[in-house]
């Protein structure tokens, strides 16, 4: 049984461990706040690009001759844009996004190659020997800026035919406590069709054309940045929500451990007790 | 023969007044009558005024002052030989058996010398148990002193039995067993059991249980060690020596040390404690005629290790199997702790490279799993890296395959014992370091015997599944 000091050094260090935890818990809550407020209003603006799409490649001269990014090709190899964050201690979050990935790239039975957004999935895939290209750090706060790279990289490769197909794998904000890995299908770009009701009849200026090769490119950017919001966004629940059990937990540790090392202290005070009485009443008998 | 008159009795302790021309020696044996009941008495102390201080080997109720007492001239002594096997004895020689007493037979003292350093046997022989945990850390010694440490309830006495019933039963010598201090109902299952079996043509038992006197209880072990010895270095065999349990010797030289007059020391142990276990455990060694291989169960009060009479007998024993109350909650039995336990020939020169490597990986995969139990409950498993959570996932298939069924413990279990050889229970383990097994579920190497049954077994689950 160990000693009542060796169990006083242990309460130390988990209580320790509880005060880091419980910090790192209160910082990710407050960056959760903003995180999701920034991945919630993304989605309705692209929710609209994506009607619009729906609405442009709808238009009748597209029929017989699709944009080069909306063309279905028989495919032979894979791009994945695989998002996780920088930091651990999110519970696991990373691994399930990180597996996610795997088995998808093992049940499409395809070649692939992978972009890894966040230290996470590159320290994953560095392993599996087919990076493209990492980027990292891209802070609590991406700008749409960081993301013009990523998705040159992914455009080009695809419009090389070094790709076929570009899926982006990320966690998907739920709620607080729930985020769910998922998987899209950036390239080709599979334009929603339209319900009757939501067609509006646009007219474009200068053609329809001109709008949908701008429209295309941008189109990409906003999905990529958005799962990277999503991304942030459930990084931050995540951390927080294990965090904080991590903090429970030390603590119900601690209240066990204190209650043992109380036991010993108590012991080895009975024990001495016991020595003293003894030893006096032996000497007197 | 000289005798002496009871001038005290304080418990099982008696003062006996004698002449001061025939004063008996130290240990001599001295006898009275309390009605019809003979009464022996062991000289311990001379206490000055012509009287001895002196251990009653029997409950002293009606004793009185002035009883006539008659000293033997010599010390306790025990029936030895042939007529002894298949008996069963109380620590006088008595027989409890129900059958003849054994009367003109060759008795030796209980009290001998230990052998001299040059008659000590250095030899190094391992000897195969049968069970994994221990074949694998705490390899046993041909005459080599073994000890089963363990709280109360954590399953001493089954593997002291399952020793039995393995090395006992294959085992072509004599075979002794001193029950110390423990239940008389034990001592009588085994009795029986090893009537049943046979084994009793080739085993001496010695009883001196719960239900007597500190005085037998501390001589009872003597008993059984004297009768051990006579086939050691009368026969030159190589006998097998059971104790169950050491402690009890331990505490009973306690109950009565206050009583001699002894200033109690550290935890209430008689000053006398560390001369106490060594007379025993000295007595117990090979020599060059013969070997004594014991196999002793050693309580752990409280189940805290510096306990003194733990300490005391820990450095007399070439390995240590060591049963730990965490590792009995989980379920797992024999709840030997791979960790604490050790063996003095787990060394690559004995016990051959192979060994000693899976022994060693084992010992560190299993600390590695303890370290990180802190991280995995406040963060949990996923938190951890790959190959840490590899660790884990093994490490607790090693718990799990480090578990035997015990053929001593079927009734417990519903499931028939096991014996492992050695050489599987190494391919086992490695087997599953070196990630083999890595597939298969924990369940499946729960209470096996062998690695392949482990295979069998989860293959069994898995179309049970379906």
């Amino acid at each position: 049984m160990p000693s009542a000091q060796q169990i006083k050094r242990r309460i130390k260090s988990v209580d320790n461990t509880a005060k880091i935890t419980k910090a790192m818990s209160m910082i990710a809550a407050s960056k959760m706040n903003r995180a999701q407020e920034m991945a919630l209003k993304s989605r309705p603006y692209s929710e609209r690009m994506m009607n619009l799409l729906a609405d442009l490649a709808a238009q009748p001269q597209f029929e017989d001759d699709a944009h080069l990014l909306l063309t279905v090709r028989d495919i032979n190899r894979i791009g994945l844009i695989v998002i996780t964050p920088d930091r651990g201690l999110t519970g696991g979050l990373n691994t399930a996004v990180n597996r996610f990935a795997a088995q998808h790239m093992l049940q499409s039975g395809h070649e692939a190659e992978v972009v890894a957004v966040g230290k996470k999935a590159r320290d994953f895939f560095s392993r599996t020997g087919n990076l493209k290209a990492v980027f990292t750090d891209m802070g609590d706060r991406p700008s749409p800026a960081d993301v013009t790279p990523i998705s040159k990289i992914v455009v080009d490769e695809y419009l090389e035919g070094n790709v076929d197909a570009v899926y982006i794998i990320y966690s998907k904000f739920v709620n607080t406590t729930q985020q769910v890995p998922e998987l899209i299908t950036l390239l080709p770009v599979e334009p929603a069709t339209l319900e009757q009701k939501d067609k509006v009849g646009y007219i474009y200026e200068p053609s329809s054309g001109d709008v949908l090769n701008e429209l295309l490119p941008r189109y990409i950017e906003m999905q990529i940045y958005h799962s990277i919001l999503e991304s942030v966004a459930s990084e931050q629940s995540a951390r927080m929500v294990a965090m904080r059990n991590a903090t429970d937990n030390a603590l119900e540790m601690k209240s066990d451990l204190t209650l043992e090392m109380n036991k010993a202290r108590q012991e080895s005070i009975t024990s001495e007790l016991l020595d003293i009485v003894g030893g006096v009443a032996a000497v007197e008998a | 023969m000289s005798s002496g008159k009871v001038t005290q009795v304080i418990g099982t302790v008696v003062d006996v007044e004698f002449s001061a021309e025939e004063m008996p020696g130290i240990f001599n044996s001295i006898e009275t009558k309390i009605g019809d009941r003979r009464l022996v008495l062991e000289v311990e102390q001379h206490v000055g005024n012509n009287r001895v201080r002196c251990l009653a080997m029997g409950p002293t109720e009606g004793l009185t002052r002035g009883v006539e007492v008659v000293d033997t001239g010599g010390p306790i002594s025990v029936p030895v030989g042939d007529p002894t096997l298949g008996r069963l004895f109380n620590t006088l020689g008595e027989t409890l058996d129900g059958l003849d007493e054994i009367k003109d037979s060759e008795r030796w003292p209980i009290h001998r010398p230990t052998p001299s350093f040059e008659d000590q046997a250095t030899e190094v022989q391992v000897l195969e148990t049968g069970v994994k945990v221990m074949d694998l850390i705490t390899p046993f010694t041909k005459g080599g002193k073994i000890g089963t440490f363990g709280g109360a309830g954590v399953g001493k006495t089954v593997i002291i039995q399952e020793l039995i019933r393995n090395i006992g039963t294959e085992h072509q010598g004599v075979s002794v067993f001193a029950g110390v201090g423990e239940r008389s109902r034990e001592g009588n299952d085994l009795w029986r059991e090893m009537q049943e079996s046979g084994v009793i043509d080739n085993t001496v038992l010695v009883f001196g249980q719960m239900n007597e006197p500190p005085g037998i209880r501390a001589r009872v072990a003597l008993s059984g060690l004297t009768m051990a010895e006579y086939f050691k270095e009368e026969r030159g065999q190589d006998v097998l020596l059971f104790v169950d349990n050491i402690y009890r010797y331990i505490l009973a030289g306690m109950e009565v040390s206050a009583l001699l007059g002894r200033m109690p020391s550290a935890v209430g142990y008689q000053p006398t404690l560390s001369t106490e276990m060594g007379d025993l455990q000295e007595r117990i060694t090979s020599s060059k005629s013969g070997s004594i291989t014991s196999l002793q169960a050693i309580y752990v009060p409280a189940d805290d290790y510096t306990d003194p009479g733990i300490v005391t007998t820990f450095g007399h024993l070439d390995a240590v199997v060591a049963l730990e109350r965490s590792i009995a909650e989980l379920g797992l039995y024999p709840a030997v702790d791979p960790l604490t336990s050790f063996s003095r020939i787990l060394e690559p020169g004995i016990v051959g490279q192979d060994h000693y490597d899976v022994a060693r990986n084992v010992q560190q995969v299993l600390q590695r799993y303890r370290d990180l139990q802190d991280i995995i409950a406040i963060l949990g498993m996923e938190e951890l890296s790959d190959e840490d959570r590899q660790i884990v996932v093994r490490a607790r298939k090693i718990q799990r395959f480090l578990s035997q069924p015990f053929f001593v413990a079927e009734a417990f279990t519903g499931q028939e014992g096991r014996y492992v050889p050695i050489k599987e229970t190494v391919r086992g383990f490695k087997e599953i370091l070196d990630g083999k097994h890595d597939n298969l579920p924990e369940q499946a190497l729960y209470m096996v015997g062998t690695i392949d049954e482990a295979v069998e077994n989860a293959e069994k689950m898995k179309s049970e599944q379906k």
